[in-house]
C-alpha cells in the first residue's frame, strides 16, 4: 500500500507534466501512434492488474470486455447515430453486465482452469460475432464513417486529441487502482489473491469481492476497446476480441509488477519500447520476432523475477537514495 | 448459563471415511472447551464444519441462537466465530499489522479504525515489535500470533483455535495459556483442539473427546482423564487397568 | 441418414485418437507435476515438423518417423523439467501459468520465423487411400493413426500400472510427500512424466502429417481440444481424458456434419463451459486441484 510521500508526489508532479507535454515536445505522427499505444496498453493493463494482479484472478480472456465495449459503441454510433462518448459508457455497462454471468462460471474455478474457462470465453464471444451478420457485420467488420473532426463524434483530425484522451484514461485507471488500493478493498483483494480461504475466515466474502473488481476491471477495459476502435476507424471480431489483447493484458502487469499501481505502465513502456526498436531495426513483416521476444522477456521475467521487473526499479532507486544493505525482495504491502 | 455454541448429531463422510459420527455437544458463553482426541479422531473435520468450510451430511450448528448450517465462511465470521487454522495461513505479502487490518475491516470500512483495532489485537498477542514485518517473514510461532491476532481483530464472540500450542516449550505455552486465560476473562467463549496436557488442564473445565469420528467422553478434567474408554483411545487397551492421568500427546 | 451419423461417428473416433495422445499428456503432467502444460500442441507441432523434414529430406515415411520423433521429444521433456518447469514448481500459479503460456508463444512464433506460415504436408502411398466398409468410407492414414494412439495409450496404462516406475508416477500424483516419504524421487518421476507426456504430442505430431498440414499454429487447436477432454475427463485421469478425447471427435464431427464447417469450435467451447458449469470435477469424479 503506497503512502503519499514528497519524493513520490515530486515524481508524480515531473511525470504528469512530461506527459502533458510530450505530443508538443515530439509532434512526430509516428511517434506520438507510439505514445497512444502504450498509454492505450497500459490502460488495459492497469484495468486487468485490478482482478489479475491484486486479487490473482488471472483471465486471459479481457478481449471479452475490449470487444464489448468496441462492437457496443460502434453498433450504436453506426446503427443509431449515436455518440461514441455516450457509446463508450454504454460498452462499459455492457461488459459489467457479461462478466456477471462469465464471472458465475470461472470464478468456481481455480489456478489455471479459470484461465482457461477466460479462454474460453473470449473465443466463443469472437466464434458469435464472426456469425452475427445483420447487426454485427459478420467477419469482414466495417470502418466508421470518417467525419472529419467531430470532436463530439470522438473523431479528431489532430492525433495529440487521442494522446489526451488516452492519458485521461490511463489517469482514471490509476487513480481508481490507487483509491482501492488504500480502502478496505485494496486488503480484502489480496487477501483473496493470497489465500481464500484464510480470507474467507476473516469475513472476506469471496465471491463478492471477486464479482465487484470484476466489474470494474470489465468496465473499464470496454473503454480502451471502444477507443480503439475509434482511433483505428476499423472494426472486425479479430481485432476487437483478439487474443493478443488479452495476452498484452496481462503480459503487461507481469513483467511490470503484479499487483502493483505503477507494474503495468512499466511493463508497457517496456515492451512496447522493445517493439519499437524491434521494428526499426527489422522493419515489419517479421511477424514472429515480436512476440518472440515478448515470450523470452515474460520467461525471463518469470523465472527471475516472477513479482514483475518494477521491484528492480525501486531497489535500484532505493540504493541510489538509500546506500545500504538492499533488501532482496519488495517492499511487502503495510498497513 | 447461555449455551453459545450448540452442535447436534453432527455427521460427515469423505467418500468411504466417516469423518464425524453423530457428535453433539454444547458450549456455554465465556467457557472454554477442549476437544480432543487422537489424531484423526475428526477435531479439525469438526472446526471446519462448524465454521462453513464444508457441510455436514446430518446434524445442525447453532452459535447464538443462529443455524449455522448452509452458511459461508465468511458469514460465519461476520455471526461472531472466529477461527484459526492447524498451519498458519498469513497473507504473506502484507505485512503483520496489513493481515491484521483485513480482519479488523469485518466490523469498520474506515482504514484508521481497522488501524487502531488492529494494533490492539497485535499489542494483546505480543507482536508489535514486528507490526511492519512482512508476514511471510515470521517465525511459525510469530505466525501462530498472528494467525490469532487476525482472527481476534475480527471481534468474535467465541474463538476456535485449532493446535496453536504445537511445537511450543514451556514457557511458551504458559504464554500462550495466559493469553488464552485473558481472553476468557473478557468474556469470550473458546474452543481449542490441543494435545498438550498441561494447557488443556489449565484453560479448560469441559473437555470433549473424540475418537474415530465419534464421541467417546465428555466431562470435566478429572472425569474425562480417567474414563477408559478415553485411556484405550490414546494408549491402548493394556493401560486401562493402569494409573489413571495416562492419556496424553 | 444412419449412413451419414455413423460416417461422422467413425471419423469422430478416429481424429479423437489423436486427442487422446494429446490429452493424456496434458493431464499427466497435471496430474504427477501438478501443472497445466499450456504449450502441449506446440509439441505435437514440433512432432509434426521433424516428420514432415525426415519425410521431405530423407524421404522417411511419417510413421516410421515415430521412432526419431518420439525419443526427441521424449528428451525435450526431460530438458523442459529439468531446466524450466522445476524452477516455477514453489511459485504457485501464476508463475506456473504463464511459464508454460509463454513457451507456447515462443514456440509458435519461433517456428513462424524458421519455417514462415506455409502449410507443409506430406505425400504418402496411403494418404488417399480409403477403405470401404458396407456404408463407411475409412481413410487409411486416420485409421492407422488411431490404431497406432491406441496402442500407446494401452502402453502407457501397462506402464502405470505394472511398472515400478510407473507405479512411483500414480502415487507421486496422488500424494507427492507421501510418495517421497517411501523413497520415491519425485525429480525423476517428474522428469520420466514429462518426457512421456512430450512423447505422446510427437507421436501425436508424426501420425497427422499423412492427413495433416503442419504449419506454426496448428497445435493450438489441439491443445484446446485436449484440455477440454482433460477437464471433461477428470484432472489427472488418464482414462478419462482417453475416453473424453473419443467423445470430443465424435461430437466435434457430428457437430460438422450436421450444423455447420465452423462450428466445430463452438461445439467443444461450449462442451467445455457446459462440463465447468454443471460438473467441474469431470464425468468420472474424483479429485479436482
Amino acid at each position: 500500500m503506497h503512502r503519499l510521500s514528497s519524493p513520490g508526489v515530486l515524481w508524480l508532479g515531473i511525470l504528469a507534466a512530461i506527459a502533458l507535454v510530450l505530443p508538443v515536445a515530439v509532434p512526430n505522427a509516428f511517434a506520438i501512434d507510439i505514445f497512444i499505444r502504450v498509454l492505450l496498453f497500459a490502460f488495459i493493463g492497469v484495468a486487468w492488474n485490478l482482478m489479475g494482479g491484486y486479487a490473482k484472478q488471472l483471465s486471459l480472456g479481457h478481449a471479452a470486455y475490449f470487444g464489448l465495449g468496441a462492437y457496443t459503441s460502434t453498433i450504436l454510433l453506426i446503427r443509431f447515430g449515436v455518440s461514441p462518448w455516450i457509446g463508450i459508457l454504454a460498452g462499459g455497462v455492457v461488459a459489467m453486465l457479461a462478466s456477471l454471468p462469465i464471472g458465475a462460471l470461472c470464478f468456481r474455478l481455480r489456478g489455471p482452469y479459470f484461465a482457461i474457462a477466460t479462454i474460453a470465453t473470449a473465443q466463443v464471444l469472437m466464434l458469435l460475432f464472426l456469425k452475427f451478420r445483420d447487426f454485427a457485420w459478420g467477419a469482414e467488420g466495417t470502418t466508421l464513417p470518417n467525419l472529419g473532426d467531430a470532436p463530439l463524434m470522438m473523431q479528431f483530425e489532430s492525433k495529440a486529441a487521442y494522446y489526451y484522451i488516452a492519458l485521461a484514461m490511463l489517469a482514471v485507471g490509476l487513480a481508481v487502482t490507487y483509491r482501492i488500493e488504500r480502502s478496505w478493498m485494496g486488503y480484502y483483494l489480496v487477501a483473496v489473491g493470497e489465500d481464500e480461504d484464510a480470507a474467507e475466515a476473516i469475513g472476506v466474502d469471496t465471491l463478492r469481492i471477486k464479482r465487484h473488481i470484476y466489474l470494474i476491471s470489465a468496465f473499464l477495459t470496454a473503454l480502451a476497446g471502444t477507443f480503439y476502435i475509434q482511433y483505428i476507424y476499423f472494426i472486425d471480431p479479430n481485432t476487437a476480441f483478439s487474443f493478443n489483447v488479452s495476452v498484452e493484458a496481462a503480459l503487461v502487469s507481469i513483467v511490470g509488477g503484479i499487483g502493483t499501481l505503477w507494474g503495468p505502465v512499466v511493463g508497457t513502456v517496456l515492451l512496447e519500447a522493445t517493439s519499437a526498436l524491434l521494428q526499426s531495426w527489422l522493419g515489419s513483416g517479421h511477424g514472429g520476432v515480436q512476440l518472440t521476444v515478448y515470450s523470452l522477456i515474460l520467461i525471463a521475467v518469470i523465472l527471475w523475477r516472477p513479482t514483475g521487473l518494477i521491484g528492480v526499479i525501486t531497489d535500484g532507486y532505493g540504493r541510489l537514495v538509500h546506500p545500504g544493505p538492499a533488501r532482496a525482495q519488495e517492499a511487502p504491502l503495510d498497513g | 448459563m447461555a449455551e453459545a455454541l450448540v452442535i447436534r448429531n453432527l455427521s460427515k463422510r469423505f467418500g468411504g471415511l466417516r469423518a464425524v459420527q453423530d457428535v453433539s455437544f454444547s458450549v456455554n458463553e465465556a467457557e472454554t472447551l477442549a476437544l480432543i482426541g487422537p489424531n484423526g479422531a475428526g477435531k479439525t473435520t469438526s472446526f471446519n464444519l462448524i465454521t462453513g468450510y464444508h457441510r455436514p451430511d446430518a446434524g445442525s450448528v447453532s452459535a447464538f441462537g443462529r443455524e449455522l448450517v448452509g452458511l459461508r465462511p465468511h458469514d460465519i465470521c461476520a455471526h461472531g466465530l472466529a477461527r484459526t487454522f492447524q498451519v498458519a495461513r498469513p497473507f504473506g505479502k502484507m505485512t503483520v499489522l496489513a493481515n491484521v487490518m483485513t480482519g479488523a475491516f469485518l466490523r469498520n470500512k474506515k482504514p484508521e479504525v481497522a488501524r487502531a483495532r488492529a494494533r490492539e489485537a497485535i499489542n494483546f498477542v505480543g507482536l508489535s515489535a514486528k507490526e511492519h514485518s512482512p508476514a511471510r517473514d515470521l517465525t511459525t510461532i510469530d505466525q501462530r500470533r498472528l494467525e490469532m491476532a487476525r482472527a481476534l481483530a475480527t471481534e468474535p464472540r467465541l474463538l476456535l483455535l485449532d493446535e496453536v500450542m504445537a511445537g511450543l516449550n514451556p514457557a511458551e505455552i504458559d504464554q500462550a495459556v495466559a493469553l488464552i486465560g485473558k481472553l476468557s476473562q473478557r468474556g469470550l467463549t473458546i474452543v481449542i483442539v490441543e494435545h498438550v496436557m498441561r494447557a488443556i488442564m489449565a484453560v479448560a473445565r469441559h473437555i470433549v473427546v473424540l475418537d474415530h469420528g465419534q464421541k467417546i467422553a465428555e466431562g470435566d478434567p478429572q472425569q474425562v482423564v480417567a474414563n477408559a474408554d478415553v485411556i484405550r483411545a490414546y494408549l491402548g487397551t493394556g493401560y486401562v487397568h493402569g494409573a489413571p492421568g495416562g492419556g496424553g500427546c | 441418414m444412419f449412413a451419414t451419423v455413423a460416417q461422422a461417428v467413425v471419423n469422430g473416433l478416429l481424429i479423437g485418437g489423436i486427442y487422446a495422445l494429446v490429452s493424456i499428456g496434458v493431464t499427466l503432467i497435471f496430474g504427477v507435476v501438478k501443472i497445466v502444460n499450456f504449450a502441449q500442441g506446440e509439441f505435437v507441432m514440433i512432432g509434426m515438423y521433424i516428420s514432415f523434414f525426415l519425410a521431405s529430406r530423407f524421404g522417411i515415411d511419417p510413421l516410421l518417423s515415430l521412432v526419431v520423433s518420439m525419443p526427441v521429444l521424449f528428451v525435450i521433456g526431460v530438458l523442459l523439467q529439468q531446466f524450466l518447469i522445476r524452477r516455477v514448481l514453489a511459485l504457485g500459479d501464476m508463475p506456473q501459468i504463464f511459464l508454460t503460456f509463454a513457451l507456447s508463444l515462443l514456440l509458435v512464433n519461433v517456428a513462424l520465423l524458421l519455417f514462415t506460415a506455409n502449410y507443409r504436408t506430406v505425400e504418402t502411398p496411403y494418404t488417399e487411400t480409403t477403405i470401404h466398409l458396407g456404408v463407411l468410407y475409412i481413410a487409411v492414414a486416420k485409421l492407422i493413426a488411431f490404431i497406432v494412439a491406441m496402442l500407446l495409450s494401452g502402453l502407457l496404462w501397462i506402464f502405470l500400472h505394472a511398472t515400478d516406475l510407473g507405479k512411483a508416477m500414480r502415487a507421486a500424483a496422488q500424494n507427492r510427500d507421501v510418495a517421497m516419504l517411501m523413497g520415491i524421487n519425485p525429480d525423476r518421476v517428474f522428469c520420466v512424466a514429462v518426457g512421456v507426456a512430450l512423447a505422446l504430442a510427437g507421436a501425436a505430431g508424426s501420425l497427422l502429417m499423412p492427413f495433416y498440414p503442419a504449419y506454426p499454429m496448428v497445435g493450438q487447436v489441439f491443445v484446446l481440444m485436449a484440455f477440454v477432454a482433460v477437464v471433461l475427463g477428470t484432472l489427472g485421469n488418464v482414462t478419462g481424458a482417453l475416453i473424453a478425447s473419443l467423445m470430443m471427435g465424435v461430437a466435434e464431427s457430428l457437430g460438422v456434419q450436421f450444423v455447420g464447417a465452423d462450428s466445430g469450435l463452438i461445439v467443444v467451447f461450449l462442451m467445455m463451459l457446459l462440463t465447468l458449469a454443471l460438473r467441474p470435477s469431470g464425468l468420472f469424479g474424483g479429485w479436482t486441484r
